[in-house]
């Protein structure tokens, strides 16, 4: 049974790859709907998005980030550190019609940690999209 | 109940199967479970044991048959888990979509 340990969200843009890119590669622009950043497009670059401290969570604000892969404009990595978490987030850029369909993958929690790893094992595949989405519906008529 | 028991019971892809056809068609009989599952009852049973336990079915006997019935309480410490890193990146994308739709084509 595979294990993605990995959160895998997507979002239909209408927007070309080209400018859902530069959204995702200007500082400025990153800075408007995701954190605060000195984010550079350039492969190896060490960077952080800073946002709300949760000490409670051992997370002092400041995710530290580096750019692994900068594939203009179908593929975007960061190494993604901070708190508890050591990920990787992709970004995926497919054209879709006049627009580009943006696949978030957020990947690499910890598999040593049992309720991450079991998680991650319940929410793969067909059963997640599919099953999940009315479980979460059931519970919400339950609240 | 400890949270390591829903999780361990949703650990496994029949038991999985098992909730998902209580959710999609309602209380069933065990055989009915086990009709479609292609499998011996003793061991479809002890699936059903440990979703029993785990709070996430309930057994209900009537005449000679055995009914069970999808619980999804249990399910919430999952979503609760889940939740945060799922929902920040949602929104995150939502205010993307927004930053876009007010930016200039090149």
């Amino acid at each position: 049974m595979s294990e993605p340990a990995a959160i895998a969200v997507d979002q239909f843009l209408a927007h070309p790859p080209a400018k859902v890119w530069r959204a995702l590669t200007d500082s400025d622009l990153l800075a408007r709907w995701l954190m605060p950043n000195d984010f550079r497009p350039v492969p190896g670059h060490r960077f952080t998005f800073r946002t709300t401290p949760r000490p409670g969570q051992g997370f002092d604000g400041v995710v530290h980030c580096e750019v692994l892969e900068l594939d203009e404009p179908r593929r975007l990595r960061w190494a993604w550190r901070g708190g508890q978490l050591d990920t990787v987030v992709t970004w995926t850029l497919v054209p879709e019609g006049r627009g580009t369909r943006l696949f978030l993958e957020h990947a690499g929690f910890d598999p040593e940690d049992p309720v991450q790893r079991r998680t991650f094992t319940l929410l793969d595949g067909g059963w997640r999209s599919h099953v999940w989405r009315r479980l979460e519906q059931a519970l919400t008529h339950l609240a | 109940m400890s949270e390591g028991d829903v999780f361990a019971a949703l650990a496994n892809p029949t038991r999985r199967e098992v909730l998902r056809l209580l959710l999609e068609r309602g209380e069933q009989p065990v055989q009915q479970l086990a009709d479609h599952f292609d499998m011996r009852r003793p061991s479809l049973s002890e699936h059903l044991r440990v979703l029993k336990d785990a709070g996430l079915v309930t057994e209900q006997p009537v005449g000679r048959q055995r009914f069970y019935a999808l619980r999804p309480e249990p399910l919430r410490q999952v979503a609760d888990w889940l939740g945060p890193y799922e929902r920040f990146w949602r929104a995150r994308l939502a205010d993307l979509r927004e930053v876009l739709d007010g930016l200039p084509d090149e």
